[in-house]
């Protein structure tokens, strides 16, 4: 009995090790041949890849390949890597690739298609699964004219987080997440009644700088839509600009209206800014992105002021009960020029892989696969994804912002016409009218007014069927 | 004694006691038992070592025709590499459509679209605007200090040694470095000059002032943090000036009785103005490109604000990756950078005419 108990221990912790070691997967012939190499990988200064960064040691053991790692600040990155792209030296063998800037570096042909690799059993290992990530993220993060270019390391959508205890000290009772309750009225009435400036709390940290509007007034741009006018928040079907309209002009009032929580100097605040403003404890609540979560407010030893007292939120519906599908992604991209795509590729299935990704979650990254969401280091490390699941496979839009190459103009647009808003030099009509010429001016020097051009691009957002298709269906 | 003097076509030209007399190459073999060579093919066995010494003798000191060039060569090479090559290239992209992040998009010649495109921009506008209104005020003042300065350190000081290095320290300084330390010192309610700068506002009944955030506010902050790395510039450039002045023309006016205004007006200032104007055109050039402080503070803003023109055009040419357009802004930046300094140059040279 005795005997039998101990070969049954043997025999369990012979399978826990294999299954719980880092390298379950035996190496395939390819890979081992690969060791020795070394890759470059550009990446902006996040906490998900930060959160990622902690297995690069592990995985150079495992592989033999050498990972150079060079960080730049998020605002300076797109710049960064498209010079480095551009160049065509192959400096670097992976960009992380925004969701937002695919269809810049796809159409420009800087990166290479991945689903050969994918399917390429000697580079990938065993149980890589790439139909375990969820359709609407793989296909919305990495897919540019159906083909592969991408694979995500993390996605979701924006929200607002605030401070619970302040709120029931005020007598606040604070809506769950996606609940209809949480409107735009009750945020702004929410930040009024708790703004005691005098005693160190202001109602709510905005980022009006101009360079963040394209990311922190773009969910109330939405939340004003009716549902009668959605999907034509800036385009319509002919790709004619149509951001002057009563919506955005309501949308930028109710984003200036925030002002008046805020301190005289804060015209040019941004992430950095109105989080430092949050993490010691003089402010209500802000905008988030879901991925910062953990690194910017739910650490207890970097966050003591804040960690454990927040309550993570949606952004608020609209007066006609719209909420915004933000759709937020990083992703890890080949490099068409890079001479090491071999190795680059084996790093990116390895951090992409199911194990990788439900560990990383330890650290603050997110998920993005069927199998992440569903585990358990989530829900204990992260427990407010948990119910952002549902969200992210049926509700969120990856065109949220319209993906063309002309995005990067069309964002810096708005946010310099909505920063002269905030700064009263012009009211949000004349704001619109401007946006409307220029992003015009923009969408005609794109080509997009050609008479006679038959090959404008695709506008999925009208059916978003086209990104729930299997993962593996992608060429 | 006959000596030949000159060559003159076929025919030498000898010069003796009683004149010159031309004669030919036969009559010289007869007179001196030497065979020339003139006319004879050079031998192809002429060894390498002296064809290249022959080389070097055409390209060295004896050919004062080619010397100066060869000198002048590897400079020369640079210049063309880095100054009229890109020029070149600049002209030639501004012609054309080049979109870098758009490599798929044809390329063609568009002649003077780009320029247009510029000047129709009102952004352009703008930043031209704040542009020349940085650049002048901060010249004016970094001038008007920088030369204060400089004649307070005419006089015997105590400690003239420590406080001069003090002074040049914000000079030193990267732009960068500076511009970050600004930027921290002016950061939104922590930064030390937010802080207590806000304390003093507010205890005096006049809140925060909000040093980066007002339109009109941000851009005097710039001018200010500008004045106060570039003054030392102004001081170095003024005292180098200062003490070429010779003394005798303030005896002289000492002997006169003139009064301390009126030697700085027609003595000081006239003798000054070549270093004036060498410091007033670098400044000027300098300040009308600055970047560094600009897009660390503020990035432009609020707004377009602080938008100047190299702003605007980094925006352009590394944003939105439209070379063409960026080229064409930076050659018309030039152009008003040259006509700038053309202005300064022909108004201080006339006034120091005028004094002379």
């Amino acid at each position: 009995m005795t005997k039998q108990r101990i070969r049954h221990a043997l025999v369990s912790a012979l399978a826990l090790s294999v299954m719980g070691a880092p390298g379950a997967f035996a190496q395939t012939d390819a890979q081992k041949a690969l060791a020795g190499r070394e890759i470059r990988f550009l990446q902006p200064s996040m906490p998900q890849f930060a959160a990622l960064g902690k297995f690069i040691p592990e995985f150079q053991e495992k592989y033999g390949i050498k990972v150079t790692v060079d960080e730049i600040p998020f605002d300076q990155y797109r710049q960064k890597s498209l010079v480095e792209m551009q160049q065509g030296t192959g400096t670097y063998d992976i960009y992380a690739v925004d969701v937002m800037w695919l269809a810049e570096y796809a159409a420009a042909g800087f990166l290479q298609p991945l689903m050969p690799y994918v399917k390429n059993p000697n580079l990938t290992d065993e149980g890589y699964d790439i139909d375990d990530f969820l359709p609407r993220v793989i296909s919305g993060t990495g897919v540019y004219n159906d083909t592969l270019y991408t694979i995500p390391l993390g996605a979701g959508p924006v929200g607002t987080t605030f401070r619970k205890d302040v709120a029931e000290a005020a007598g606040i009772q604070m809506p769950k997440r996606f609940s209809p309750e949480f409107t735009t009225d009750f945020m702004y009435k929410a930040a009024e009644k708790v703004h005691k400036p005098e005693s160190g709390m202001i109602g709510f940290a905005q980022m009006p700088g101009r360079w963040f509007w394209g990311v922190t007034y773009l969910p109330y741009l939405y939340a004003f839509q009716t549902p009668k006018t959605k999907g034509d928040e800036y385009v319509d079907k002919n790709w004619r600009i149509t951001i002057n309209n009563k919506q955005t002009i309501d949308s930028i009032d109710y984003f200036v209206k925030f002002k008046k929580f805020m301190p005289a100097d804060s015209a040019n605040w941004g992430i950095g800014e109105a989080t430092a403003v949050y993490q010691s404890g003089n402010a209500f609540g802000l905008w988030n992105y879901q991925d910062f979560i953990k690194g910017f407010f739910e650490d207890p030893n970097a966050q003591k002021a804040v960690a454990g007292k927040n309550v993570h939120l949606h952004t608020p519906a609209g007066p006609h009960g719209v909420i915004d599908p933000w759709f937020g992604a990083w992703s890890f991209g080949l490099s068409k020029d890079s001479t090491k795509k071999e190795a680059a590729w084996v790093f990116i299935q390895w951090m992409t892989s199911k194990k990788i990704q439900e560990r990383a979650t330890e650290f603050g990254a997110g998920p993005s696969r069927h199998s992440t969401y569903k585990s358990v280091t989530l829900a204990k490390f992260q427990p407010w994804w948990v119910d952002v699941y549902e969200f992210m496979l049926k509700e969120t839009n990856p065109d949220e912002r319209i993906r063309v190459p002309e995005w990067a103009e069309i964002s810096d647009i708005m946010g310099e016409e909505g920063s002269r808003v905030w700064i009263g030099e012009i009211n949000s009509a004349t704001a619109v009218e401007n946006m409307q010429k220029r992003m015009s001016a923009v969408m005609r020097r794109g080509g997009y007014y050609v008479p006679g051009r038959t090959d404008l691009p695709p506008q999925h957002w009208r059916d978003l069927s086209y990104y729930d298709r299997l993962p593996s269906t992608w060429k | 004694m006959t000596q030949p003097v000159r060559a003159f076509g076929a025919r030498t030209i000898l010069s003796h006691g009683g004149g010159d007399v031309a004669v030919s190459r036969h009559e010289i073999e007869r007179m001196t038992h030497i065979k020339t060579i003139a006319d004879a093919p050079l031998s192809p066995a002429e060894p390498a070592e002296g064809r290249r010494r022959g080389i070097w003798s055409r390209l060295g000191p004896s050919n004062p025709a080619v010397f100066p060039w060869v000198l002048m060569a590897p400079t020369l090479i640079v210049l063309f590499a880095i100054g009229v090559y890109p020029f070149l290239y600049a002209l030639y992209i501004a012609g054309h459509n080049v979109i870098l992040s758009k490599p798929y998009v044809p390329r063609f010649f568009v002649g003077l679209y780009q320029y247009q495109a510029v000047i129709q921009d009102p952004e352009f506008w703008s930043a031209l605007k704040t542009t020349i209104w940085f650049t002048v005020q901060a010249v004016f003042i970094e001038f008007w200090l920088g030369l204060g300065l400089a004649l307070l350190f005419q006089r015997r000081l105590l400690g003239a040694g420590i406080m001069r290095v003090f002074i040049l320290i914000p000079m030193i300084l990267p732009p960068l470095v500076a511009a970050l330390i600004w930027r921290y010192m002016f950061y939104p309610g922590a930064g030390l000059v937010t802080y207590y700068g806000g304390g003093v506002t507010r205890a005096l009944g006049w809140g925060e002032i909000p040093f980066l955030s007002d339109p009109t506010i941000a851009f005097h902050t710039l001018v200010f943090v500008d004045v106060w790395e570039w003054t030392p510039f102004m001081f170095l450039m003024m005292s180098a000036g200062l003490a070429s002045i010779p003394r005798q023309p303030y005896e002289a006016a000492e002997i006169d009785g003139a009064s301390a205004w009126r030697v700085f007006w027609t003595i000081t200032m006239p003798l000054l103005r070549p270093a004036m104007l060498i410091a007033v055109v670098i400044r000027t050039m300098d300040a009308f490109r600055t970047y560094e402080l600009i897009v660390v503070m503020t990035r432009g803003g609020p707004g377009n604000a602080t938008t100047t023109l190299n702003v605007y055009l980094t925006k352009t040419g590394l944003e939105f990756f439209d070379a063409s357009k960026a080229a064409a802004i930076s050659l018309v930046m030039m152009m008003v950078i040259i006509v700038m300094s053309f202005v300064f140059i022909r108004a201080l040279r006339s006034r120091t005419e005028t004094a002379e």
